[in-house]
């Protein structure tokens, strides 16, 4: 590799020490004292004193323990869900040969293919009238369905793989359509299910749009609708806790990503053929 | 059983009973069923709800009430709208230069060196969080005495541009803001582009002479074009969309001058509960997308004959 190796490799990392400046500005500053805050020292660490108490005040009076264990939920429920259904719609069009399965493949995958903007007033509206509205069903409800078209997109893709003397072996050896479904392709697909997961619950977790739309008690309202209306109450006083917020809001995201890293690659692959 | 002779003449599909081949006929339908309506109910009925609004006026009482194209009338003379359709086109094009480009150039840097992981990891730590906390952490660098006006005292410029407070500049610092943000899942899936590369036409090239820049233009480029083409899409009808970053740092403000098209939408719809004009907007934000996909598609599809 030599000296262009060299000078690509400090390039890179002299990149890279840039590109965290803001990871080092949030940490410091959410760790500083609120009442000798100083805006006008953003860069100067000054000690930890203040992160647990930051972080309590974002946890209890923004009211995020709230919006954490119910953001869970709609994280955790909304994905296994669409990534059930996906495979199942997957299994059905490959597997099982629903007749023009490629058909209703598009059907179902074109839907990701409108703008947000599209279905926002029609979901306020209809959520409403059947009293769906700032409910946790609405909201695992609409989670779903979002994460539902590339679930189904990449297990269609995934079960194409599978080879097709192993269904008809297990049709030969009496087993049900359903339970070749639950015991041998699911099974099967455990990483690409992994992959799906992760970058939809990441999704959910992540959402500001729907959670703002949908939703207004603090026991339903996910997690970034809160932190963002966190940041409209308090003013530039109360940094600290906004950025302890955004601390608390961020780390699980963070630390599930660089875990799963490889299975998140793989995802991404997955999603583009 | 028929005959050999029949067999080999007559065509497969023709010959064989659609029962026999699609035993599980029913049950097929029965797993793609759930999809399909959740995608028909949750998506597809609100499509053709919103362009229907979009014909109306109506405030969510009582019912609406069909006034023809006058919300787009009033749409294309509202200058908030004007302005925030400038603010999307700096939105698309900032996109395409900055992360696009930013996670190429990342991609190809770090690809082939020892440890490249962990030379990545810097970008994709901000790919992992929310708009919104992008929106947070950019706000402590780019507020009114905030850590980058701090850095502009160091050097002794005491009146900063006013990074959000100011347009177009408010427009273009979330730009970098988001930029920051995604060129971490680009570089990745660049490097992706990067690894299908057959190996031996590169080697090839090398021992000819080409390295560096040339070695680059001449073959690594054209043979990530396929992958180009899949990041560039993104990229497009992402920033079409954006919304997160901006409601988060400036609520599209000072006054209406850093709202985009969905920011636009939003407000009109659920702010002002004007549901026509509301919809209106969402129709447009389609229908551009839709034109820029088609239009970008088809010059891909044109460059790839070409070659």
């Amino acid at each position: 590799m030599g000296r262009a190796g060299t000078v690509r490799k400090s390039f890179a990392a002299l990149l890279g020490v840039v590109w965290l400046v803001p990871v080092y500005l949030i940490v410091v500053n959410a760790a500083k004292d609120r009442a000798t805050y100083n805006q006008t020292s953003a860069w100067i660490p000054a000690g930890i004193s203040g992160l647990w108490e930051n972080l309590g005040i974002a946890w209890t009076s923004g009211h995020l323990a709230q919006s954490v264990s119910a953001t869970a939920v709609y994280a955790i429920v909304a994905p296994a869900l669409a990534v059930v259904i996906g495979a199942m719609a997957g299994y059905g069009i490959v597997a099982l040969r629903l007749k023009h399965g490629f058909f209703w493949l598009i059907v179902i995958f074109a839907s990701t293919v409108f703008p947000l903007q599209m279905l926002l007033m029609p979901l306020f509206i209809g959520y409403v009238d059947l009293n769906i509205y700032d409910t946790k069903f609405g909201l695992i409800l609409v989670y779903t369905v979002m994460a539902l078209a590339f679930s189904a997109f990449v297990m269609r893709n995934f079960f194409t793989g599978v080879a097709r003397e192993m269904f008809e072996a297990a049709v030969v050896d009496g087993a049900s359509a359903m339970r070749i479904f639950w015991r041998i392709y699911l099974p099967l697909a455990t990483p690409a299910l992994t992959a799906i997961f992760i970058l939809q619950a990441t999704g959910v977790w992540n959402d500001l749009l729907l959670g703002l739309t949908l939703s207004r008690s603090q026991e339903v309202r996910p997690l970034m609708a809160s932190v963002a209306s966190l940041q409209g109450v308090y003013g530039g006083t109360t940094m600290p806790v906004l950025l302890a917020a955004g601390l608390i809001v961020s780390v699980p995201t963070i630390l599930l990503f660089l875990l799963t890293q490889r299975a998140f690659g793989r995802g991404l692959a997955l999603g583009q053929f | 059983m028929t005959s050999t002779l029949e067999r080999t003449v007559a065509p497969p599909a023709v010959r064989r009973r659609p029962a026999a081949r699609r035993p599980y006929r029913w049950t097929a339908r029965a797993f793609v069923f759930p999809a399909v309506a959740l995608c028909v109910l949750l998506l597809y009925v609100p499509f053709v709800w919103t362009t229907f609004l979009s014909f109306t006026q109506y405030d969510g009482f009582g019912s609406p009430e069909l006034v023809g194209l006058d919300k787009y009338a009033e749409m294309f003379a509202d200058p908030a709208f004007v302005n925030s359709l400038l603010n999307t086109l700096f939105w698309v094009l900032g996109t395409l230069v900055l992360p696009v480009g930013g996670g190429l150039l990342v991609a190809v840097l770090v690809y082939g060196l020892s440890g490249s992981f962990w030379y990545r990891l810097p970008f994709l730590v901000p790919y992992a969080i929310s708009g919104v906390a992008v929106g947070v952490i950019w706000t402590l660098v780019l507020q009114t005495h905030g850590a980058l006006d701090q850095v502009f005292n160091l050097f002794g410029v005491d009146d900063p541009p006013r990074w959000l407070l100011d347009s177009p500049l408010n427009t273009l610092t979330m730009i970098v803001a988001a930029a920051w943000q995604g060129v971490g899942v680009n570089a990745l899936l660049f490097t992706v582009g990067l690894q299908s590369i057959p190996k031996e036409p590169l080697e090839a090239a090398r021992l000819d002479g080409a390295a560096g820049w040339k070695l680059f233009r001449t073959m690594t480029w054209p043979m990530l074009t396929p992958l180009t083409t899949v990041v560039v899409g993104l990229a497009i009808v992402g920033s079409l969309k954006q919304f997160d970053i901006i409601y988060a740092m400036t609520q599209g403000g000072p006054g209406r001058s850093s709202e985009t098209l969905a920011l636009t939408m939003y407000k009109e719809t659920f702010i002002n509960s004007d549901y026509g004009l509301g919809g209106a907007i969402a129709v447009f934000i389609t229908v551009i997308t839709v034109i820029a996909s088609v239009i970008y598609i088809r010059r891909q599809l044109g460059a790839a004959k070409e070659m």
